[in-house]
This record gives structure tokens, C-alpha cells and sequence, in this order.
């Protein structure tokens, strides 16, 4: 009988607390999802700090259009490449890729590397490459001469957006923020992929 | 001047490709009046003997069969990106095409750099992926190498708005592929087959796999290989359920042609054997639906190996889906 109140008690509390968990919950989650705003606010921010930098060096230059000439566009890659690690000579790996960042992406990346989707994501990096170790540094050209490694499409849906102007691109298991024309690695995660 | 001796060099193994393949062309392409013309080639940019052998034969198949452009399906350039590259594993290679005015569009391999978007000669116009129309067919040049969400949405939008009787996208990696190198692309599958599906893309063309290979229907899409333009690996090819044809025994390239609802094809060897042939047939578009192609193979009994010798010779074929 008693046991039968209990029961009763309970199931009379189950429509509040239906009402009230979700509140808790979201109030529980709140600091966690005010900090990866804030991480990736950073990222957005020294990104979009780089992109802003870089445009005005490129200004100096005579832009870049389509050109018979292969070696007009050579030359403006190095020219370009030039000013940039010049501005930028004090730059450190973790400037843009800051310690919290480093660890959202990592995050991000084990995820994306996980389940049967992960597999495959797996197979487009090991299909070119397979891990190669290439010692990177931030302001390094992008070695030209081996071949791309694909970056994960469904990888790409989940890190987050970059203008046009920059690139994820592995090397080796390593994480690199290329700037597309100069072929700089502005920024790396070393040993990013698990 | 080592420079120049090796470009004469060059030309003279050309001319001599050209000469010695004038008996052994055959074409099997219909040159219907105002149809679309265009040849592909894939994983070419090696400036090797090779390549300016294959690029022989298309300059003396092109006496036959004017094409108007040529699909360049990624490794473009490989190795060295010097200006001395463009030069030896694009401009000396095709210059006869070149000097007679045939244009050629590039998408970027895994040995290509982004910048070679802004040489003009590979008329991508400083985009990464871009479209461009001829006469009926639209064509979407991807870049696989880096399958953005923006590029993803850039793509829908234009296959949505294009309103062309043929939908054609080519790239680099094959959503589809037999080569017992890198086989398929399948993560790349998943976000570009759906679109392809919806928007009724018949055909798809990509390099990579060092090897020519012709896949079966797959959802209503036909997709070809062609990366063996001056790169091979030969006896790479393994036959699959996949394999509607195949050619890994030599390098080779792509003839097209492209008349009303009719694709034909037609894949040449660099000794300027054809290798397979046949002709796609784009289904009566139906309001609000995607427009199925059905195939029918031409050419059997192909010399080389043939991993799979198309079936219903001369026969037409009901679109199976997912063959």
C-alpha cells in the first residue's frame, strides 16, 4: 500500500519535472557552449585579423589575374609569400591555433574520425598520403612537390568556416591554415588526426 | 639551347606519332552538323615522351574529328610548378592544339597548386571550381581536392539554375573507380552523388587512376576514368561489378560528341587503337524530374586488355538505376 503511494507521489512529480529538467539542462550546458563560442570566436577573430593583414600586403602588389605568363604568377606567389612571413616574422605556431582552439579542433577532428562515416574520412586522407612525417613550420611554403592530401569533405562540413583566401590541409597527420596564393602554413596542429 | 634540342626532340616524336597512327585511326563518332565536340584527358602533366605521344594522336584524330576543347581531369602539372613546367608538360605538348585554337578547361589533382587557376591557358579564370556552357550541355568543373560546404552549396545552385539538356561534371577523384590504387571516392560520393541524383548530372568524367575505365550506371549517372593520359599503371585495373569497360595496358584519351539527346564516345590508345565506344542516349525530360541517359556500347573486342567487354552490342539498354 505504501509502496503504492510512493509510486502514485512520483508519477504526480513526473509532468514538472518534464517542465523543469529541460531548463536545468540547458542552464547545465550553457557555460560549456558559452566557451566553445568564445574559442571559436577567437579562432574567427585572428583569422579573419590574418585575411585582413594580407589583403593590404597584396594590395601592394599589381594584382594577380589570369596570365599566359607562368612566371608572373610565380613571382607573385614569392613576392607575396615574401611580405607576408616578413610582417609576420614573429608569428608562432599557436597564434591563430591558440591552445583552447587547438583543443576544439583536436575535438572536432577525433569525432569526425569516429563511426563508419570516420572510416571513410580515414581513407580519403590515406589514399594519397599515407602519413608522411614532414617537419612544418609556421611560414614554411607548402612543399609543392608532393601530392595534395584531400581534405575530408565530410571533415570540412564540420570545422569551421574559413574565407576564401585560407585552407585546411593536411600534411602527414598534421593540420595546416594554408594561405591559398602565398602557399604559407600560417598556423598548424601537429599530429592532428588520431 | 638543351632546352630547345629537347622541345624539337619532342615535336619530331610527335610528328612521328602523328604519321604513324594516320593508318591505324578509326573513327567511330558520328560527326553529326552542330554537335559538341571536346576530347578529355586526365593525370597527363608529366612532359614525358608519352604525353607528347598521346598528344599526337589528338591532333591527328582531330583532322577527323575537329573537337573544339579538351576536359583537363587534374595533374595537370606534376612535379615541379616552375614556369619551365608549363612549358614542358602543357604548352609544347599540345601546342599544335594550342596554336589551333583549341581550348582547354582544367579542374586541380593532387599534384596541382591552386595557383595555376590563374594561368589563363587552363581557362579557369582564377576559380577553384567554375561552369561553363556549350550550346546544350552545361559543364561543372570541380575541385575535389577540397569538397567545401560552400562549394557544395555554390554547385546545387547552379545545377538547380541550369536549365542546359545536358548536365556534365568533371574533377579530379572518381566517386566510382576499379583501380587497385586508390579505388573510389567514396566520402566524396556521399555529398556529391545526392546532388547528382536530383539534379540529373548524366555524366561524369575523372582522372587519378592511372587507367581508362568506363562504370556501369550508377543511379542514372554514367561515370568515366580517364587518368592515364600520360601517366599509367598498367594491369592496375581490377575487374569489379563496377566495370562496364576498361583499358590499363597503355596510356590513352577521350574523344566526345555530343548531338542532341546523343553522347557518344569514343577512347583511344596512345598508338591510336580505340579501346571502347559507344553512345549515351539522354532520356526525354520529364517535368520536374531528372532525365535519365541509357547507354549503348559500340566498339567490342577491344585490343589490349579489356577488363569487361561492353555487353548488347549495337543494342539499346533500359536505365537500371544502380546497375
Amino acid at each position: 500500500m505504501r509502496r503504492q503511494i510512493r509510486v502514485t507521489r512520483l508519477l504526480l512529480w513526473l509532468p514538472l519535472l518534464a517542465f523543469v529538467a529541460p531548463g536545468f539542462a540547458s542552464q547545465a550546458q550553457t557555460p560549456r557552449d558559452s566557451e566553445e563560442a568564445r574559442d571559436l570566436k577567437t579562432f574567427a577573430d585572428r583569422v579573419q585579423a590574418y585575411v585582413k593583414m594580407q589583403k593590404n600586403l597584396e594590395a601592394s602588389l599589381p594584382p594577380l589575374k589570369p596570365t599566359k605568363d607562368a612566371a608572373q604568377i610565380a613571382e607573385y606567389q614569392h613576392a607575396l609569400a615574401r611580405k607576408i612571413a616578413d610582417a609576420r616574422r614573429d608569428a608562432r605556431q599557436g597564434d591563430i591555433f591558440t591552445h583552447e582552439v587547438t583543443e576544439r579542433f583536436r575535438k572536432i577532428i577525433r569525432k569526425a574520425f569516429q563511426g563508419p562515416e570516420g572510416r571513410l574520412a580515414r581513407r580519403t586522407i590515406q589514399q594519397d598520403t599515407p602519413f608522411k612525417v614532414i617537419a612544418l613550420r609556421v611560414n614554411d611554403v607548402c612543399p609543392e612537390n608532393i601530392p595534395l592530401t584531400t581534405t575530408p569533405p565530410t571533415l570540412l562540413l564540420k570545422l569551421p568556416e574559413l574565407p576564401p583566401e585560407l585552407a585546411y590541409r593536411f600534411v602527414g597527420r598534421d593540420l595546416t591554415l594554408k594561405d591559398i596564393k602565398a602557399g604559407l602554413i600560417v598556423d598548424l596542429i601537429p599530429k592532428a588526426i588520431p | 639551347m638543351p632546352a630547345m634540342r629537347r622541345s624539337a626532340f619532342l615535336s619530331c616524336v610527335a610528328l612521328a606519332a602523328i604519321s604513324l597512327s594516320l593508318c591505324a585511326q578509326e573513327l567511330t563518332l558520328p560527326l553529326k552538323p552542330d554537335s559538341v565536340r571536346f576530347a578529355a584527358i586526365g593525370d597527363m602533366g608529366n612532359g614525358n615522351k608519352v604525353q607528347f605521344e598521346v598528344a599526337g594522336q589528338m591532333v591527328a584524330y582531330r583532322s577527323k574529328f575537329p573537337f573544339e576543347f579538351v576536359l583537363m581531369l587534374g595533374d595537370d602539372l606534376i612535379g615541379g610548378k616552375e614556369p619551365i613546367d608549363y612549358q614542358n608538360k602543357f604548352e609544347l605538348p599540345y601546342k599544335p592544339l594550342l596554336d589551333a585554337g583549341v581550348k582547354f578547361y582544367a579542374v586541380l589533382g593532387n599534384h596541382d597548386i591552386s595557383n595555376e587557376r590563374f594561368y589563363k591557358l587552363f581557362n579557369m579564370n582564377g576559380q577553384e571550381y567554375y561552369t561553363y556552357k556549350k550550346s546544350n550541355v552545361r559543364f561543372f568543373a570541380l575541385d575535389s581536392n577540397y569538397m567545401t560546404p560552400q562549394q557544395l552549396a555554390w554547385l546545387e545552385k547552379e545545377l538547380q539554375n541550369s536549365g542546359s539538356d545536358w548536365k556534365i561534371c568533371y574533377f579530379h577523384h572518381p566517386l566510382y573507380s576499379s583501380g587497385a590504387t586508390h579505388g573510389s571516392a567514396t566520402e566524396l560520393r556521399l555529398l556529391l552523388e545526392p546532388l547528382f541524383v536530383k539534379y540529373g548530372v548524366q555524366v561524369v568524367f575523372a582522372g587519378h587512376e592511372h587507367v581508362y575505365e568506363r562504370v556501369k550506371p550508377q543511379k542514372g549517372t554514367y561515370y568515366f576514368t580517364e587518368g592515364a593520359s600520360g601517366e599509367l599503371r598498367k594491369g592496375n585495373l581490377r575487374k569489379t561489378d563496377l566495370t562496364a569497360a576498361g583499358y590499363d595496358q597503355d596510356r590513352s584519351f577521350m574523344l566526345v560528341e555530343i548531338a542532341g539527346d546523343e553522347l557518344y564516345f569514343q577512347t583511344i590508345s596512345r598508338t591510336g587503337v580505340t579501346v571502347d565506344s559507344g553512345v549515351i542516349r539522354r532520356a526525354a525530360k520529364i517535368a520536374g524530374a531528372a532525365s535519365w541517359p541509357t547507354v549503348r556500347p559500340g566498339l567490342d573486342g577491344l585490343p589490349g586488355r579489356t577488363v569487361a567487354k561492353a555487353s548488347g552490342l549495337g543494342l539499346p539498354r533500359a536505365p537500371t538505376p544502380t546497375e
